[in-house]
């Protein structure tokens, strides 16, 4: 059926300024180092980097080879060479290595060190360290969000989730700080704020210092979006950890959609070679499809197919002229369509092909089961049959998640079984990615009368003051816990149903989780959203153990219109899953709202756990 | 002609008119102007300007207004010039207001103004401010409204510099004069001025105005200076700037000796975590002596864990970390991770073992993957041995075996080991997997054994529609039906369709 957007949507603000501008930048960084030079990029950066200037725009700009970041050494013979890298200490061991062999050949090059998005005084200090500060010189490209698509922006920073859920890092705060800074100069500032969770907070307040030291020149722009919501990955496991069954949410847990594109494999091109393929709603069958329940897919393709033969059987009975306006004008459109529906086609099938060989009717039972909270013995022993057969790591620590998640914690018993079973199966090293787990608040075990006390509360309220940030270490173990159980119940998040839920028109956001479960993130959005306010929402807020703010500038709102009052940027600090922006986008059709997304990272089960995994090197 | 207008005569009219027909009249006007600022006396100034005033458009209000300091009011003329510019005159005036404030016998600058105009207005103010005239050089700023930050603020600062260097007062008093005069003007640097407090001694007052900084950014390099690096944490840490709170850690660490370095992060947990970011990539060892310091005998235990798979190569320093790592785990109370350690360096050593005996690769594989490679190696007593060892529980022993003798395909043993005794995992696993061999004949062996339960799936596995068929009917289950039913295809299976839709048909009879 692919939704219609309602005629009277808002008009999406035209993001690809943000391109432009970074473009922009790092061709004047370029320019700063005249002459032929060699570009070494790392790894990480090459997608991104590919999305705003590609080969040809670098070459223009006199950079001649370009070459990966990593540890080998490199063959480059240019008299300049220009790295781009992410300020990580990793890299300053590399560039180092690279300019002291130099040295010691006796060989003398100008070096250029750009970070992105900004750079880190830990960086400047090891490249001191190694001795080579004076050799480099050191430049920010403060390219910090790429239009993925007309409503999602993505700071393409998936160690933002590690580093400060895990390793309590903060450093990326100032640069998310920025990035909203950013925004609010070229889209005029946000009337409506609210967020929930401890860095939404200090992302936020970070953000206000900047813009009131710069006050003055956004004061006078009409704000563009009406509304914008913070909030962190942590407030919601849950959702995130949730196998997806919405397209483009199947698609990236199947073949991992990478800074908007996949590969798509032989198996879905049917032909001997790969494809990268822009998945954005440019598309125009992937973009009537992205947000379906994959079971309405393959109706809607071959519905599709079928349209598309009928448009080429026109051309039989065309006079000559007819088929001359058909040739040039409507058949190019119609092949592309039709490359576009047979890769689909392609992917559906082998998606169908991967999930039915894993059994994935009974790993969803199992994961509704755990949602709503029954039969938690059997779900247990799924879980431990799946360890034992060695199915997959990286889906077994999912499980293992969502069932403490959802449980509040293991009982003792199965804390241990499960972990025992898992070290067994995959090898030691996990004990410090159950360490980790235990850390972030993903898999615990339940203490003895382990229930939430309001002193507890109080004292989480607490720390998110800068003042008691003291209790910081001690609090992150202590009130990590939960409560889902209660939270589900308090927001209806499993919705009742009579009979079969009706997936090709969906009722409420559920259908994103075949009606089995409203996303958590979304419906705090959709409840903050109805009442402009966390009003009535105290007792969600105290068992989500996060602190809430909301803040309205009058004086702006009055000045904003009602269309841009209908826009709202939701900033996801950890990541956000295609899934939640499915049931957001369906919530804004239902209500006239239009959501944009910004989100440190793209993300889903598989790479939170990835990111919580000890590998060995 | 300006005295015969000014004594009123009536010639000066006709001196006038001639020059207004000469048409030098704008030029005379401007004459008179410029004269007027080259003389000394007020009332002469004031003659000057009133007779160019009266070249201009009859606004001799603005006369009086502007010079505003003399008693004497200017008197009104007639209109001889239309549209003669206003601005020379009126920026005549306001120089003159300020020439003539500071030649005062009070202030003592007698200055002309030609000087004046070489000088520049800031000079002049500069001038004021060494001679501590600070009321009047604010108020010169706000005659002639100069932009705050040039102006008032910077003069507010000089003042404040100033203002700290009397020592006869307290720093609290100092410190709070300052703060109701400057308020939160804009363009005025608190750091400053406590840079400058500072210079003259006075640390104290320095913090206290330090206080009245909004911007953290700017308080912690005089912290530092001060040597007050400890409030130069926190405040680094309240501003929320990573950066900062490195460049004080950084700087703590020269200044403090290790143990008191230590001891002040571990009250800061930010700054901690960043420094321990920081180690992690750059300085492992400082690490080790971090958690050592704080007893963190968890964090220690990993520490050694991760080094005895990423640092130690021997497998002698391997087990020597496993075995440091344990005992910090068990220091840690945490039994259970101390055990799984203790576990692993048996099996690092019995992997060892079994390389040096069987050859292959076993070092560094999970458990499971050592029981696996020995049973695809044909050692099916070893295996069985290192199960009853590590105590593999039975289900997983089940799964592993049924696994790896499918994938050597050894079909006899599989059947053998499937009767070794009742399967703890039931039956249907052995018809999946002989399926995914595609051995439907071994599969078939199976099917029969599977439980009722998961009988009906069994059969259709192995593709007997019909018998799964006369199971379902005979379970009168509903959901069993359905999925029989949707397994028969076409006209192979139309009798045993035919048949279940009887049965139904039968069952809601009943």
């Amino acid at each position: 059926m692919a939704f219609p957007h309602r005629p009277d949507a808002p008009e999406l603000p035209d993001f690809s300024m943000l391109k432009r501008l970074a473009r922009d930048q790092l061709i004047y960084l370029l320019e700063q180092l005249p002459g032929k030079k060699d570009l070494f990029i790392e790894a990480d950066l090459m997608s991104p980097l590919d999305r705003i200037a590609n080969v040809s725009i670098l070459k223009q700009h006199e950079v001649d080879k370009l070459y990966k970041v990593e540890n080998k050494p490199a063959l480059s013979s240019s008299e300049q060479l220009c790295f781009l890298v992410r300020p990580r200490i990793k890299n300053m061991r590399y560039i180092a290595n690279l300019v002291n062999a130099d040295k010691l050949a006796g060989r003398t090059r100008k070096y250029k060190v750009i970070f992105s998005p900004q750079k880190f005084y830990a960086c400047e200090m090891v490249l001191e360290e190694e001795g080579i500060y004076g050799d480099v010189s050191c430049d920010e490209w403060a390219f910090s969000l790429l239009p993925l698509d007309v409503d999602l922006l993505s700071m393409e920073l998936p160690e933002f989730f590690r580093d400060y859920f895990l390793e309590g890092d903060q450093r990326w705060i100032n640069t998310v700080a920025q990035a909203l800074h950013l925004l609010s100069t070229l889209y005029g500032s946000f009337p409506n704020c609210y967020g929930i969770g401890r860095c939404a907070k200090m992302s936020y307040e970070l953000w206000r210092k900047l813009e009131e030291e710069e006050d003055g020149e956004t004061k006078g722009r009409r704000p563009e979006i009406g509304h914008i919501f913070l909030l962190d990955r942590d407030m919601d496991f849950v959702t995130a950890l949730c196998s997806q069954v919405v397209y483009e949410g199947l698609v990236d847990d199947t073949f991992r959609i990478k800074c908007g594109s996949v590969d798509f494999g032989p198996e879905v091109t049917s032909s001997d070679k790969s494809l990268k393929v822009l998945l954005n709603a440019e598309d125009k069958v992937f973009n009537e499809i992205r947000n379906e329940h994959f079971s309405n897919v393959f109706g809607f393709l071959s519905q599709k197919a079928r349209n598309l033969q009928a448009q080429y059987d026109r051309r039989r009975g065309m006079d000559i002229k007819q088929m001359k306006n058909f040739v040039s004008q409507e058949l190019k459109g119609l092949k592309q369509e039709h490359r576009l529906l047979s890769l689909h086609i392609g992917a559906c099938e082998s998606i169908m092909k991967k999930k039915t060989k894993q059994d994935f009717q009974e790993l969803i039972k199992t994961e509704h089961a755990l949602l709503e909270g029954f039969n938690i013995r059997e779900s247990t022993s799924y879980i431990e049959e799946h360890i034992d057969r060695q199915v997959s790591p990286i889906e077994s620590l999912r499980l293992m998640c969502l069932l403490s998640i959802t449980e509040n914690g293991l009982i003792p018993k199965d804390y241990r079984s499960l972990k025992t079973q898992y070290l067994q199966s995959y090898g030691p090293e996990h004990l410090l990615t159950f360490s980790n787990l235990r850390r972030a608040g993903l898999l615990t075990e339940q203490a003895p009368g382990d229930t939430l006390t309001a002193v507890e509360s109080k004292v989480s309220k607490l720390v998110t003051d800068k003042a008691a940030g003291k209790i910081t270490d001690a609090f992150s173990s202590l009130a990590k816990r939960s409560n889902f159980r209660a939270i589900s119940k308090k927001l209806n998040l499993i919705p009742r149903v009579d009979g079969e839920y009706d997936l090709k028109v969906p009722r409420d956001m559920a259908y994103v989780f075949s009606g089995a479960y409203v996303p958590l993130s979304c419906r705090i959005i959709e409840q903050v959203l109805e009442r402009r306010s966390w009003q009535g929402l105290d007792e969600v807020v105290r068992l989500l153990n996060c602190s809430e703010f909301a803040f309205t500038d009058m004086t702006k709102d009055d000045r904003a219109s009602s269309e841009s009052l209908r826009l709202i940027l939701v900033v996801f600090l950890g990541g956000c899953t295609f899934s939640e922006i499915s049931a957001l986008r369906f919530l804004g059709r239902e209500k006239g709202y239009r959501f944009i997304f910004l989100t440190t990272a793209v993300t889903n089960s598989a790479r939170l756990m990835e990111a919580m995994s000890e590998v060995k090197a | 002609m300006t005295w015969l207008w000014l004594k009123e005569s009536q010639k000066a009219d006709e001196y006038l008119r001639e020059i207004q027909e000469l048409g030098q009249l704008t030029q005379a006007v401007q004459q008179c102007i410029e004269a007027a600022g080259h003389e000394h006396q007020p009332d002469m100034q004031k003659s000057l300007l009133r007779v160019g005033l009266e070249g201009r458009a009859g606004q001799g209000w603005e006369l009086s207004l502007l010079l505003s300091g003399s008693s004497q009011a200017a008197s009104f003329g007639k209109c001889f010039l239309d549209r003669f510019p206003p601005d020379s005159f009126v920026c005549m005036c306001q120089d003159l207001r300020v020439l003539n404030a500071v030649r005062d016998y009070h202030i003592g600058i007698p200055l002309t103004y030609s000087q004046y105009k070489q000088l520049t207005i800031q000079v002049l103010l500069d001038r004021l401010v060494l001679r501590r005239l600070y009321p009047l050089a604010i108020q010169i700023c706000e005659y002639l409204r100069l932009p705050e930050v040039q102006g008032v603020s910077r003069i507010l600062a000089h003042w404040a510099c100033y203002k700290v260097q009397q020592k006869d007062v307290s720093d609290e008093d100092v410190a709070r004069a300052i703060n109701q005069k400057l308020g939160d003007t804009p363009g005025v640097s608190y750091s400053d001025i406590a840079a400058r407090a500072y210079g003259c001694g006075r640390t104290e007052l320095a913090i206290k105005l330090l206080e009245y900084e909004p911007r953290s950014g700017e308080q912690v390099p005089l912290l530092l200076k001060m040597k007050r690096s400890k409030l130069a944490l926190s405040k680094a840490i309240e501003s929320g700037d990573t950066d900062l709170v490195f460049t004080v850690l950084l700087h703590l660490k020269n200044e403090l000796n290790r143990g008191d370095f230590f001891m002040t992060l571990r009250n800061q947990p930010m700054a901690l975590s960043l420094y321990r970011q920081f180690c992690k990539h750059q300085e492992l060892e400082t690490l080790k002596d971090l958690y050592n310091q704080d007893d963190n005998h968890q964090e220690l235990g990993s520490f050694h864990i991760r080094a005895s798979y990423a640092t130690e190569e021997r497998i002698e320093g391997r087990v020597a970390a496993l075995q440091t790592a344990a005992d910090a785990f068990y220091k840690a109370k945490n039994e259970f991770a101390a055990k799984a350690t203790e576990d692993q360096m048996r099996l690092l050593r019995l992997q060892r073992r079994l390389e040096d005996e069987l050859g292959g690769q076993f070092l560094d594989l999970s458990l499971h993957d050592t029981v696996t490679t020995l049973i695809l190696g044909g050692h099916n007593k070893r295996a069985e041995q290192l199960a009853r060892d590590f105590r593999i529980p039975d289900k997983r022993l089940w799964w592993l075996k049924l696994t790896a003798l499918a994938d050597l395909e050894d079909w006899e043993e599989l059947e053998k080991f499937s009767k070794s005794k009742k399967s703890p995992i039931g039956y249907l696993p052995f018809v999946e997997i002989c399926m995914k061999q595609h051995n439907k004949y071994e599969a078939k062996k199976y099917a029969s054994r599977v439980g009722p339960e998961q009988k009906v799936k069994a059969l259709l596995l192995v593709g007997d529609v019909a018998q799964a068929a006369d199971v379902a009917i005979e379970h009168r289950n509903e959901a069993e039906l359905s999925l029989v039913l949707s397994h028969c295809t076409g006209a192979t299976d139309g009798a045993t369709a035919d048949k279940i839709q009887r049965a139904r048909a039968q069952a809601q009879k009943k």
